[in-house]
């Protein structure tokens, strides 16, 4: 056992992704996350949240916005 | 961040327009304007903000040309001026406040265990099936747009656009702590807020 909850686990999260959790946190948030349903499906839709996001914001430069940019560009440098 | 292809790098391309060639400039506006389009609608979540941002922000890459140093890549520079035409875009439009999304943190009981079931917690990873395309793409832009600035702008540039924590950190000015700090409570934030659309609340 060890002092990690889903709580103090949580807020470890980002540090853990990114890798920059000491060595022994990293092994003590990775022992409760292995032991707990609740966590490992938190982890889980945490890790979905960035990647669901992108693909439902991407947008096209609409073309008539491309002319009107360097229409509106060159006047002003003129 | 560096879309450099086959030909002239960024930075000779802002060397040369900073010495007055009008087609190096318009090279740039070409090299990003669809970047700086998307990165635009991200932060503003409305299309004619977006525009209005991207064309600021090729403004003012114009007059500040002379004052990049390359002290940070081209396009870390390029994209701190976008961020910030994008924040003070909104502040301008002084909408009013956005309900926050503090409701969707997690919550935990006394003993610091996950209050919510397990389908619950994962019900976020599944929004894809259980909503249509336009309707997420509408409510995602608009989730995004209720995160507080600061929040917004670390998960955008972290997350959608794809930067390195401490590029972010470059464009923002802060230290790499505080971007994850910030974009680990917009992923926390969203991520309630999804599961939320899949029709759970937890």
């Amino acid at each position: 056992m060890t002092g990690v909850t889903c709580a103090s686990g949580v807020a470890l999260l980002m540090d853990y992704l990114e890798g920059v959790l000491p060595p022994q946190t990293a092994s003590e948030l990775e022992s409760h996350v292995a032991a707990c349903e609740r966590c490992r499906a938190y982890v889980e839709s945490y890790r979905a949240t960035p990647r669901i996001l992108r693909d439902a914001t991407t947008a096209d430069l609409p073309p008539e916005l491309e002319e009107s940019l360097l229409a509106f560009l060159r006047a002003k440098r003129h | 961040m560096d879309v450099s292809g086959p030909g002239p790098t960024d930075e000779e391309l802002a060397a040369r327009a900073a010495a007055g060639d009008e087609s190096a400039f318009e090279a740039i506006v070409t090299r990003y304007q669809s970047r700086v389009f998307r990165l635009a609608w991200r932060l503003t979540a409305n299309e004619g903000d977006a525009a209005d941002v991207l064309q600021e922000t090729f403004l003012q890459v114009y007059r500040k040309l002379g004052t990049f140093r390359g002290d940070s890549r081209f396009g870390t520079w390029l994209y701190r001026i976008a961020t910030n035409a994008a924040l003070m875009h909104r502040r301008a439009r002084s909408r009013r406040p956005a309900e926050p999304l503090e409701s969707f943190l997690p919550r935990f009981d006394e003993d610091g265990l996950h209050a919510a079931t397990p389908a619950e917690l994962q019900a976020a990873a599944g929004v894809e099936h259980r909503l249509d395309r336009r309707r997420l793409a509408e409510k995602a832009i608009a989730a995004i747009g209720r995160l507080p600035d600061t929040y917004r702008e670390a998960f955008v540039l972290r997350d959608l656009e794809e930067m390195t924590t401490a590029q972010v950190a470059d464009v923002l000015g802060l230290e790499p702590p505080a971007v994850r700090q910030r974009v680990h409570r917009a992923r926390m934030m969203l991520r309630g807020y999804l599961g939320a659309l899949s029709g759970v609340k937890a």
